[in-house]
């Protein structure tokens, strides 16, 4: 993955070349996101661990942050990367698209290095200009965010302009659509106010609308190339499935905004809303599972029936990951979200370990699932490699991150539960009730396990980072030795 | 029996959807019946086009 | 010809169709509601909490006012209740001066980071307590242990002097940083605390509610 760039495997491959670059930067900034998880993990079972030094809130924010950059610098990557192959022309503006890549590098840089060194400042509009806006995922300082704005539109553009410059296949133009969402709801975030009603009320139009509306079309739009890619799913059933999941999608995720709107200030009709709109969430989700299933195994019986023996796909460690995402979206966006999706039971889980749980199964399973699948299909294209089989790497960095995320999950879902019943609905949570919760024998077990699945998850990763850097070259090395 | 089928509207501003939400799940079948109609006409229109087309 | 069988169900442009219709109609009504509820969370005025009026989010001039926490039986939940008017910091405030302070408040609440450890209105990280209703909190009242931890008299001064020094009145091995709020800011945040405890979150956090009486017995809400 790193030398592929310098020996220039691309032949010329200019876009999907930058789509390589963004998912280096995307791989190191996910080894530190589960650092700074590692830390704080600890903070929770050793208090005093680098206190008032690298606090808690500082290892969450880089934590949190380096993962919404991250899965970001992954999805402009995956787009560089199918876009000639969906289209059927070069990229436009590649120059563009690199001297946005160095400017989004560059500018994410200063901000994580102010966020641990500087980390925090006075109650004035500067530091929220320049340290930290201080509101959960959407910590970086304004003058980020406008650059960031700068450089999606610049993305964005490149995007448009080759779309409507080459072919415009189904999957494009949900692409197309879905992206200027997505890029457009990140300005909702983009003001002081305050009313912290209001605050929360915006925040959440961008956080919600983009993990579960705006990103999960994406990865439909991403499977839908991928299969196409790997098994070669026919191009119109894949197109099907997929108007059929943004129908879905949008359908319940929309409206489904209502489950966040249901104590921060908003009125009460938002409980029905919220209630059914994304109890219906999880239903796209199966579909997808299915549609994935479905497709891989139709494929596989015509290549049976037409005498092929063996697997029909060309790339077992990226398959192996798509999979892993329809059933890790199903379970941690799908079934994870409806355990407190009802205002009944979330009035006792709102703000509590419940929804740790899911957000680590949620953007696991839903996200860092297809990005790394995305990854695998970039180094098989660098390395030119006609089949990639998985290595003894790939499958213990699969088997150990997805052990070990879902193990977090479990932990903090335990954990979770603790707190529900005791702090919320038998000490009715205020502080001393949060403490006396906290300290539950049960509830610290729980957070020894998360810390412990942590390091699990850690060690996959370091297996994938491996198996990333070294399976192209030595798949080609075989390849060439075939021939 | 604290029991009504449709309850008294309770919220602290009276609004549009504020007297929707006034009975079991009223409001949210009202809008999700609103999204779903039109599917129905899409449906046929589209089967006589596919019949036409035939 | 009517008659003739055709697979809708498999169609793509049925999908797509759709697929237009319902994410378009789905943004239109998120829109209309969006609107209905900005016209119901934006802060009341001065005069409404003069007039008795019921907002979501009262003015910052609530800070003026004496504010509790109870069960209603018409709506199933405890909301918030503003009663008397009640000094504030020594003083009541001008609804320019409490404006100000409430902006200082909400400011250093964003510079200082505080939802990475806490939760306001239940969202943030889940580190420290919920702050929702801290204002509310028992521990914070006379004769709570908070209170009493920081030697002051009124639950405004204590909670600043608090922020101010946190790891001088550690609750808990886990401790709150100092994160250099100054005294100025230390107000704001209080104020930004009391106004938020003055919003109507629809009940939650649930039984919160506690006396200190119980809460001092070690005892629970159940009778």
């Amino acid at each position: 993955m790193l030398t592929s760039i310098k020996t220039n495997e691309f032949r010329g491959d200019k876009s999907k070349e930058l789509g390589m670059m963004y998912f280096r930067v995307a791989l190191i900034l996910f080894g530190a996101q589960l650092l700074m998880g590692l830390i704080a993990a600890i903070q929770f079972i050793v208090p005093g661990f680098l206190f008032e030094l690298f606090d808690f809130s500082v290892a969450r924010m880089v934590h949190i942050n380096a993962l919404v950059v991250w899965m970001l610098y992954a999805m402009i990557g995956s787009v560089y990367f199918m876009l000639p192959d969906e289209t059927g022309v070069e990229t436009v503006g590649i120059g563009l698209g690199k001297l946005a890549f160095w400017v989004l590098t560059a500018a994410v840089t200063v901000v994580v290095l102010v966020f641990i060194f500087i980390q925090v400042g006075s109650g004035t509009e500067t530091s929220i200009w320049l340290i930290n806006e201080g509101r959960e995922y959407l910590e970086a300082p304004r003058w980020a965010d406008i650059g960031i704005v700068v450089v999606v539109l610049t993305f964005y553009w490149n995007v448009f302009a080759t779309y409507m410059k080459g072919k415009q296949t189904g999957i494009m133009t949900v692409l197309i659509a879905d992206l200027f969402a997505l890029a457009g709801l990140y300005l909702a975030g983009m003001f002081f106010t305050d009313n912290i009603s209001m605050d929360q009320f915006w925040w959440w139009w961008v956080i919600h609308l983009w993990v579960e509306a705006t990103w999960e079309v994406f990865v439909g739009a991403l499977a839908a190339y991928a299969l196409i890619k790997i098994i070669g799913a026919k191009r119109e059933i894949v197109e099907m499935w997929l108007w059929i999941e943004v129908l879905m999608l949008f359908g319940s995720g929309i409206l489904g905004l209502g489950h966040h709107y249901f104590w921060i200030g908003t009125p009460e009709y938002w409980w029905e809303i919220g209630a059914l709109f994304s109890a219906l969430e999880p239903v796209p989700l199966v579909a997808m599972f299915v549609h994935v299933l479905y497709d891989w195994g139709k494929e596989q019986g015509k290549a049976k029936a037409e005498g092929h023996p063996g697997a029909v796909m060309n790339n077992g460690p990226a398959m192996a990951w798509i999979v892993t995402n329809a059933f890790g979206n199903f379970l941690g966006a799908g079934i994870w979200g409806f355990f407190h999706t009802l205002p009944q039971v979330n009035i006792y889980t709102h703000g509590t370990q419940f929804t740790a749980a899911h957000g680590h199964l949620a953007f696991f399973g839903a996200y860092a699932t297809i990005l790394i699948g995305m990854m695998y299909l970039g180094v098989q294209y660098a390395y030119g490699v006609k089949k990639l089989t998985s290595t003894f790497k790939s499958k213990m960095a699969i088997f150990l991150i997805v052990f070990g995320v879902l193990g977090m999950t479990v932990a903090l879902t335990i954990a979770g539960y603790e707190q529900v019943l005791v702090e919320r609905a038998e000490l009715g949570g205020g502080w001393t009730a949060f403490f006396a919760a906290q300290d539950l024998p049960w509830y610290i077990q729980a957070q020894v396990w998360r810390a412990m699945m942590g390091v699990v998850t850690f060690v996959g990763f370091i297996y994938l980072v491996w198996d990333l850097l070294t399976i192209g070259k030595h798949a080609k090395a075989a390849q060439a030795a075939a021939e | 029996m604290n029991f009504e089928l449709f309850t008294p509207f309770t919220d602290v501003v009276p609004s549009f959807f504020g007297w929707l939400n006034q009975g079991p799940m009223t409001l949210t079948i009202f809008l999700h019946t609103l999204i779903v109609l039109p599917m129905f006409w899409i449906y046929f229109s589209e089967k006589k086009r596919l019949q036409k087309e035939q | 010809m009517a008659n003739k069988k055709v697979s809708v169900w498999t169609d793509i442009q049925f999908w797509r169709r759709s697929a237009a219709w319902v994410t378009g109609f789905a943004t239109i009504l998120l829109i209309w509601l969006s609107f209905d509820t900005i016209g119901q969370i934006t802060m009341g005025t001065n005069a409404d909490l003069k007039n008795g009026v019921d907002k979501r989010v009262p003015a910052a001039t609530v800070i003026n006012y004496h504010i509790d926490y109870k069960m209603n039986k018409k709506r199933g939940h405890e909301v918030p209740v503003i009663g008397e008017k009640q000094l504030f910091f020594g003083k009541e405030w001008s609804p320019k001066d409490a404006e100000a302070l409430l902006r200082l408040g909400k400011l250093t609440e964003q510079a200082k980071n505080c939802m990475d450890c806490h939760t306001l209105l239940g969202n943030g990280a889940y580190y420290a307590p919920d702050l929702t209703k801290a204002w509310l909190d028992p521990a914070w009242q006379k004769g709570g242990p908070m209170q009493g931890m920081t030697g002051k008299n009124t639950v405004e001064e204590a909670m600043a002097e608090f922020l101010q020094h946190p790891s001088q009145y550690p609750t808990h091995a886990r401790m709150m940083p100092n994160l250099g709020i100054t005294a100025e800011e230390a107000k704001g945040l209080v104020a930004f605390l009391k106004h938020m405890s003055s919003i109507d979150t629809n009940g939650f956090p649930r039984n919160f509610s506690k006396t200190v009486a119980q809460f001092k017995a070690g005892d629970t809400n159940a009778h």
